[in-house]
């Protein structure tokens, strides 16, 4: 049998010992970054801590979970992830059906979208477009300069291009409308294209840091992942006349260990929940053409 | 069921975009009210809008302190009547700048006191015309003490002044402490060797921390001197080869301009042919591994850390990096950290190092018009520097001092509630550090004369480590081989556009030459290209900027005289 022979074997033996590699390569730095966290901090200047604590205590999420910047913010990360991808995904779905069919006009449409992604208007120019609209200061600048993404419409477009034509034919005929062909054959049928593209966004709206410094004038407004930017940045000033105590409190890594750390556990977490849409092929034997 | 589910989508998303639009408008707006001055307090409060760089407490708060409200902005509404309120705020320097930059093209307020590191963008905000003009602000203003510090460092106004104008001030002047020579005197101890001064010596002693186990464990882990030259070779703070240079270039030192005996005109320290002997050294201690082999690749604070694990035996950085490093005596039985002068140059000199009298400079909104209320807040800050009013020991009680049994007690794990570490309340203050004053660790060097320590700030210096206070007695007395820079105006028209370039090439030979790649002439290739690609242009430009600098005289308009 195919699976027996010896080339195969070797092959097998080849792609676990890459997949585990990988598997380590990503799973490791998070292992040292939780050894550090609960590290004293000698053990992490002197560079002892590898994968297990070095002097194990539970200060820096003491510290952590009191310090109400962190947790104000992982809220407002929350709340940009939970509506940015509602909206993005109510957009992208509607924009993304009706253009994977054709009318006149649609090419006209693709062509402006595409341009978005090939140019774009810049730093400047996007800030004073969002100051202006009044948007600054406020969590739809995180949310709605980048609600609509060309690349992400193309994806789920042609997502809804591969369901059979003849499906949608036999809803007309039953009387259905385009609203709830969308409904209730499009988008049952597109879960695995729905979760991959959701799961882009979420991630892209957890990690962005950029726009969270760039239009929040108040840091209490800072989403999580702009918030860590604050903390983890090495202070590069050439500090001066610092007293012996400030500096050992600059010099204090473990607590941004744990911060690191605990903003990588929601997607970590949803991760799981979206996988199993990722099995393809539910289309698959529908209708025969 | 479903179109109910759609509907709740839809109300809300909709409930949110409401909200976000009603957010923040009141937050604005409160500029200007008419807050009088009574007894030292406004009433009704004032508030100040400030810009800062980086606000490196973020992380660490108490429970129920944020940048916008913590023990310091409550002491200013309850003590002054003056509410500091950030509303503009960087991460690290380039974002901060690009904040600043942002801030000036959008028709948006700036900030009432703005807080500038970079002289571009110091240049930027006066030809923008939307900062303060400030000489009769700081004549009537500034407080007599203030004056005293501002009197002695004048040339710290050279980046604000523009047509005999002042358009801001450095932030808290003072000649910063240079650097010192930290090495493992457990490791000299070992090899009975001695703390080198000369270049000779100092070659003997990285040889033997390379070749001869100095920690005694027979592995081939160890050597000599690590620094770094990723950014510059002259980091001016940590991780430092300045004083190899030094010895070779005397004065010139890389990447600053200094003034050449001979001609009287500034000159680039790079090109200074003593580099090239410098650099001839540096990499033959390269090639023999008695330096740290990423030198290239770390940054001034990366190259820190083989020092730390205890693989690295010399480091030279400003004196309080011992407390940066000093995790080395904890993890590593028989380790000991000694402190030492800088090696001397090859022609029995001393070596210099840059020298730093201010961090950045304020700069202020025209639309500011409080500048008394300003000066009032600026110079209680300087209560914990002069040891006066209610910050004579500290910033805070509790937060960066205490009060144990009616002793000052400055470590944090003997607070009446004990700390891991201290919260740096100083760096709450727009001033980014707490200002100081003294050259250059005077503190300790009093201390080191058996001058009491009855003054807050004295105090303060006493509760350090006895290798903590030797380096900075060791600074004070070598302050004389501190050289600021004397080119601190904005960048000229050919720095502008070849600037980037020139240093690039320069940072590039430097670290060719140090790992073998490229041959020792390429120096001097280098210093021929740097002539043709826009540098004889910019020293020209840089030399006719001094002169002009050196002729107005702006002090005696400001009162500084």
């Amino acid at each position: 049998m195919y699976h027996k022979t010896t080339g195969y074997k070797i092959f097998s033996v080849f792609n676990y010992i890459i997949l585990i590699l990988a598997g380590l390569a990503c799973f490791l730095p998070l292992l040292h970054l939780l050894a550090q966290s609960f590290s004293s901090k000698a053990a992490i200047a002197g560079n002892l801590v590898s994968f297990w604590p070095v002097g194990f205590n539970t200060n820096a999420y003491a510290i952590t979970f009191n310090n109400s910047n962190f947790t104000g913010s992982m809220m407002i990360s929350v709340m940009r992830t939970v509506l940015g991808t509602l909206l993005s995904m109510t957009i992208l779905t509607t924009a993304g059906y009706a253009l994977s069919k054709d009318f006149r006009g649609r090419n006209t449409l693709m062509w402006i979208f595409v341009f978005t992604m090939l140019f774009n208007g810049g730093l400047i120019p996007s800030y004073i477009l969002v100051t202006s609209l009044g948007l600054k200061g406020t969590l739809w600048a995180l949310i709605l300069p980048g609600a609509f993404g060309a690349y992400n419409l193309i994806l789920l477009m042609n997502f809804f291009r591969t369901i059979p034509k003849a499906l949608e034919e036999a809803a007309f005929i039953d009387g259905a409308s385009f609203f709830v062909i969308f409904r209730s054959i499009y988008l049952p049928l597109s879960l695995p294209g729905l979760a991959t593209v959701s799961l882009f966004i979420m991630v892209g709206h957890w990690n962005s840091w950029f726009d969270g410094l760039l239009y929040m004038s108040d840091p209490a407004d800072y989403p999580l992942a702009s918030f860590l930017q604050t903390v983890v940045v090495q202070t590069n000033a050439q500090s001066m006349a610092m007293s012996q105590s400030e500096v050992e409190a600059m010099a204090e890594q473990s607590v941004k260990a744990a911060q690191i750390f605990i903003s990588t556990l929601p997607i970590i977490a949803v991760y799981p929940f979206l996988q199993r849409y990722f099995v393809k092929g539910i289309v698959l034997g529908a209708v025969k053409e | 069921m479903k179109k109910a589910g759609s509907i709740l989508l839809t109300a809300v998303l909709m409930t949110g975009l409401l909200a976000g639009c009603g957010g923040k408008v009141g937050s604005e707006g409160n500029q200007g009210s008419a807050g009088v001055l009574v007894d030292g307090k406004y009433d009704p409060p004032i508030t100040i809008t400030i810009g800062k760089q980086l606000d490196e407490n973020a992380g660490k708060y108490f429970e129920g302190e944020s940048l916008n409200d913590n023990v310091l902005t409550r002491w200013g509404v309850d003590n002054l009547g003056i509410k500091i309120e950030t509303t503009l705020l960087g991460g690290d320097a380039d974002q901060y700048n690009n904040k600043l930059r942002l801030a000036l093209t959008g028709a948006e307020k700036l900030p009432d006191i703005i807080p500038v590191y970079d002289t571009m963008l110091m240049n930027d905000l006066i030809q923008s015309g939307r900062v303060k003009e400030v000489t009769e602000d700081i004549k009537n203003y500034m407080p007599e003490r203030l004056k005293e510090i501002y009197k002695q460092y004048p040339t710290t106004f050279n980046p604000v002044i523009q047509d005999g104008k002042v358009y801001g001030m450095a932030i808290s002047p003072v000649l910063t402490e240079g650097q010192v020579m930290l090495i493992r005197q457990d490791w000299l101890d070992n090899l009975g060797l001695q703390a080198p001064t000369t270049i000779e010596e100092f070659e003997q002693v990285i040889a033997a921390f390379t070749n001869d186990d100095p920690d005694g464990n027979n592995k081939n882990d160890t050597y000599g001197f690590t620094f770094s030259g990723k950014d510059t070779y002259n980091t001016g703070w940590v991780s430092d080869p300045i004083m190899i240079f030094s010895a070779f270039t005397g004065k010139h030192l890389p990447s600053k301009w200094q003034l050449d005996e001979e001609s009287g005109k500034l000159v680039y320290g790079s090109i200074h042919e003593g580099n090239k002997e410098a650099l001839a050294t540096l990499r033959d201690w390269y090639s023999k591994g008695y330096l740290n082999k990423e030198l290239a690749t770390q940054g001034a604070w990366d190259a820190i850390a083989d020092f730390t694990e205890g693989k690295a035996g010399i480091i030279v950085g400003r004196p309080w990096l011992y407390g940066s490093v000093s995790a080395v005596e904890t993890n590593i039985e028989g380790a000991i950290i000694s402190v030492h002068p800088t090696i001397n140059g090859v022609t029995g000199d001393r070596t210099y190092q840059d020298a730093q009298l201010n961090d950045g400079v304020f700069m202020f909104s025209k639309e500011f018009d409080n500048m008394e209320a300003f000066f009032l807040y600026y110079d209680k800050l300087y209560d914990a520097a002069f040891g006066t009013g209610d910050f004579q020991y500290g910033y805070a009680q509790g937060y960066d001092y205490d009060i144990v049994d009616g002793e000052v007690v400055f470590d944090p794990t003997l607070f009446n509630e004990p700390l891991d570490s201290i919260q740096g309340v100083g760096k709450m203050a727009f001033t980014k550090n707490g200002p100081a004053i003294g050259d250059a660790g005077k503190d300790f060097y009093d201390l080191a004369q058996g001058v009491e320590a009855n003054t807050g700030p004295l105090m303060r210096a006493n509760a350090a480590d006895e290798t903590w206070k030797a380096g900075y007695v060791i600074s004070y007395e070598n302050r004389e081989g501190l050289l600021p820079n004397l080119f601190n105006g904005p960048p000229t028209k050919t720095m502008q556009s070849n600037w980037e370039q020139l240093r690039t090439m320069e940072l590039e030979t430097y670290t060719k030459i140090i790992y073998s790649n490229v041959p020792l002439d390429a120096f001097d290739d280098f210093v021929k290209q740097w002539y043709e690609k826009g540098g004889s242009q910019i020293t020209e430009e840089v030399n006719e900027w001094y002169s002009n600098a050196s002729e107005v005289d702006v002090m005696s308009s400001m009162g500084l005289e």
